[in-house]
């Protein structure tokens, strides 16, 4: 009885050993070529260098769900955070060109390197293509803000340089929308280290900060409570989305930003299975039932083959380099 | 009010939901209670099943891996003194000891029993009271939050065992050894050395299990490695009466509440709540010198606070949409997925949801209790499987969990090494809790006050005029106070008894 009990909690161990096995062995698995024409052959990682919770980790997973039915394999989410998302970028780098392990990131990556946190950048990996771009870049108020309006807010940092709390996350997208508000209108903001999209939430409805860059989509519910205003979104036209919010552009200040969420590869993956990959992703985004989930999060999915995707991001980056010069 | 979670027992009510939640708080129980593998495992590998299911149902499921997942950390920390998960560390203070007594049972019952009171006090506080404190927690800014992990710092001087000094120096070490990596705000590289792997830093689950579990297991091999004890636990009820139960009513309440203020507060959460409860514990208690020797109010502040952090924990994700840890984190993930938005609005729009999840919690804690009272037997059967067997299976496990923090082997190497410092420490009698509480609050401490100075443009006097915060330095100066006070006194009865003796 004893012994045949110690055999069960032995093959329950064994057992329990091998399911989490199973769950991370596939980046360590197969090193033989992958013939492109039988990709996937195994589940896909896709890597996210941000935690759970935010936008990134919610476009990654929702495309996920849809990739799965296009690509036949489960799609892993992989949330590996750090240094400004380049541990997460490493690790794809890192990781066996197979194609079954894919980064996905946003603007960030191309930050990292113009802040000198890493050499790599986009054009280090194979882009399979950007997925989804968010127009809805604001600056979020609380609900009982003496800020009107951009402009009223604008007026009052002129006369009192260096009142006005803006929160970021210093080095991230959003510190490099505050630098180019600051140059566009010469005026001198506070900034003041929050953390990520969550804390950033926290940070303005305790009160602590004046200002909130963050993205529409993640804030709209406070909108509908009253408990935050927009003071604008910072795309080229107003947004169909979204289509009461005024842009920057309309309240006389020049600063556009978009959001995009791209797939990178290992740069040594062969270009076939990048080709299938960037395929199905072009199938999911042109997929209505995607489409209006994704819009929920206020995002647009817009499907960008590699080559339009390197060009755009090349641009990007050199406006990037412009704003970063003091 | 009451009508909304009849409501929301209705719908969970289900054969089918009922299963889930089963076999998520026994699939969380094993997840808990193999040191390495947690509750945020167990929940990262379900998450992309639950797609597919109705939000409730799949909630329901998340919420028994959650409350399974941060009870089954008991198991391993009273029968092997291997703390599974940050959240039971100072169940091994006074667990094993109890165990190593012949008192496995009783140490069991008190653990099991007052983790279901803890969560259920901390869900009922979490259905009553969310939204108010929800809005306290808001006030919480850098100069609150730099304070409270300062005060939370002095705990150090009552963890100490024998020398404070060592302790503090184990205090210190867990700083320096977060201060590895990308620096907070400007991530720019510390102490990295050049190596890319380093960048990351160190996380803290290699850390934690290298330094109890893998040292332990190196110190066994020390010794001739014993054949399985064959133990015998005689148990009736929960093993203790019901007077002993009453005793314990004032520390399990406060260590309750203890759970819940911490677990509220975004970022310090569960793994500092066991320390901090039982520490106050200690403090409080007439009997303060025999904790750490085994004693049943130890398990019970820390098992009683890590259970009541779920709720608080869970406090400012529904009525706010913030999540304070990486459980939390991804639940927030999960209920995105399923089409709603957690912010302010949940309660309002998806209410049945949210009440189908209040009823999950009390069901998964009552499923949680009744597999732990009648797996209590099976898992002190553990010890009869011969430590050659055991230990390796143990070590592979804490492997396995080091690298799926964040899926890189660099973590592994990590585990080791901090396994041979662990036993370094142990040779040479140094306490290892410091080093994890130092490595967990030294960075939120750091994060904070560069944080607050950016507030304050340079100024430091809003760390002291800010109210909350003053309260907390207050506190921190107090309880440095207190201690140097009481060894004084200790020092000078031991003095003057040596005088008489002579």
């Amino acid at each position: 009885m004893k012994n045949s009990f110690k055999g069960i909690l032995f093959a329950v161990t064994l057992l329990v050993f091998a399911t989490v096995l199973a769950g991370c062995s596939d980046t360590s698995s197969g090193s033989k070529e992958v013939e492109a024409s039988d990709y996937p052959t195994k589940p896909i990682t896709v890597v996210v260098p941000a935690g759970a919770g935010g936008d990134t980790d919610a476009n990654a997973r929702l495309l996920g769900k849809y990739l799965e039915e296009e690509l036949g394999q489960p799609v892993v989410i992989s949330n590996v955070t750090g240094a400004g998302g380049t541990v997460g970028a490493n690790e794809v780098l890192d990781a066996e060109a197979d194609g079954h392990t894919v980064l996905f990131f946003h603007n960030s990556l191309l930050l990292n390197r113009i802040l000198g946190l890493t050499e790599d950048s986009y054009d280090t990996f194979k882009l399979a293509g950007i997925a989804v771009l968010d127009q809805g870049n604001t600056f979020m108020v609380s609900g009982d803000s003496k800020f009107k309006d951009l402009q009223d807010m604008v007026e009052y940092a002129r006369a009192n340089p260096g009142e006005v709390s803006i929160a970021t996350e210093v080095g991230g997208f959003t510190h490099l929308q505050l630098l180019a508000l600051q140059k566009d209108q010469n005026i001198e903001l506070n900034i003041v280290d929050v953390g990520g999209a969550s804390e950033k939430v926290t940070a303005l409805l305790g009160g602590h900060v004046d200002i909130v860059p963050t993205s529409l989509g993640l804030v709209k519910d406070y909108v509908e409570s009253g408990d935050m205003r927009s003071l604008g979104i910072m795309a080229s036209e107003r947004v169909d989305l979204m289509p009461d919010v005024p842009t920057f552009a309309e309240q006389g200040v020049n600063s556009e930003f978009e959001k995009f969420f791209f797939y990178g590869f290992n740069p040594d993956t062969p270009d076939k299975i990048v080709d299938a990959f960037s395929k199905a992703v072009e199938k999911v985004v042109n997929n209505e039932k995607y489409v209006k989930e994704a819009e929920k999060f206020l995002v647009t999915p817009t499907y960008l083959n590699p080559e339009e995707a390197n060009a755009y991001m090349k641009k990007a980056e050199e406006k990037y380099i412009e704003l970063n010069k003091e | 009010m009451f009508e909304l979670i009849l409501e929301g027992f209705a719908s969970v009510l289900t054969i089918k939901t009922i299963a889930y939640i089963l076999g998520g708080v026994a699939l969380g129980l094993i997840f808990g209670s193999i040191p390495g593998l947690t509750a945020t495992m167990a929940i990262a590998i379900t998450l992309p099943i639950t797609f597919g299911m109705e939000p409730i149902a799949a909630m329901s499921l998340l919420m028994g891996l959650y409350i399974g997942g941060v009870s089954g950390g008991l198991v391993p920390a009273i029968l092997l003194n291997l703390p599974g998960t940050p959240s039971s560390i100072a169940t091994t203070f006074d667990g094993f000891p109890m165990a190593k007594k012949g008192q496995a049972g009783p140490a069991f019952g008190y653990a099991i029993l007052f983790s279901f009171l803890g969560g259920l006090l901390s869900i009922i506080v979490l259905m009553l009271l969310a939204p108010p404190l929800a809005k306290l927690a808001l006030e919480f800014g850098p100069f609150e939050y730099f304070a409270i992990t300062i005060f939370a710092l002095t705990m150090i001087s009552s963890l100490s065992g024998g020398s404070l000094i060592k302790g503090l120096l184990s205090g210190l070490l867990g700083i320096a050894l977060a201060m590895v990596g990308s620096a907070p705000i400007d991530a720019f590289p510390r102490f990295t050395f050049g190596f890319k792997d380093l960048n990351a830093g160190f996380q803290l689950l290699p850390v934690l299990i290298g330094l109890f579990a893998v040292s332990e297991i190196i110190k066994s091999s020390e010794t001739k490695l014993k054949k399985g004890q064959s133990v015998q636990y005689k148990l009736k009820g929960f093993g203790f009466s019901l007077k002993d139960f009453f005793k314990q009513g004032w520390n399990g309440l406060r260590s309750s509440l203890i759970g819940i203020g911490i677990g509220i507060l975004p970022g310090i959460g569960g793994g500092t709540a066991n320390i901090i409860a039982y520490v106050t514990a200690k403090n409080q208690s007439k009997k303060s010198d025999e904790f750490g020797k085994g004693i049943p109010d130890g398990v019970v502040a820390s098992e009683s606070a890590n259970n009541a952090a779920v709720g608080g924990a869970l406090v400012p994700l529904i009525s706010l949409g913030i999540p304070g840890d990486t459980v939390t984190a991804l639940l927030l993930g999960g209920l995105i997925l399923h089409g709603l938005s957690p912010g302010p609005l949940l309660i309002e729009n998806n209410g049945d949801v949210v009440y189908g999840i209040f009823a999950a919690l009390i069901i998964a804690n009552f499923f949680m209790i009744a597999m732990l009272f009648w797996g209590m037997r099976i898992f002190t059967k553990v010890l009869s499987i011969p430590q050659y067997i055991l230990l390796p299976i143990i070590l592979v496990l804490c492997v396995v969990g080091a690298i799926g923090v964040n899926n890189r082997l660099f973590d592994a190497g990590a585990l080791l090494f901090f396994g041979i410092l662990g036993y370094a420490m142990l040779k040479f009698h140094f306490p290892i809790t410091p080093v994890i509480l130092g490595f967990i609050l030294g960075p939120l401490a750091e994060t904070n006050l560069r944080r607050g100075l950016m507030y304050s443009k340079g100024d430091f006097t809003p760390f002291l005029t800010e109210p909350i915060a003053a309260v907390f330095l207050t506190l921190a100066l107090l309880s440095v106070l207190f201690k140097i006070r009481s060894n004084y006194k200790k020092k000078r009865d031991h003095d003057s008894n040596h005088t008489i003796s002579l």
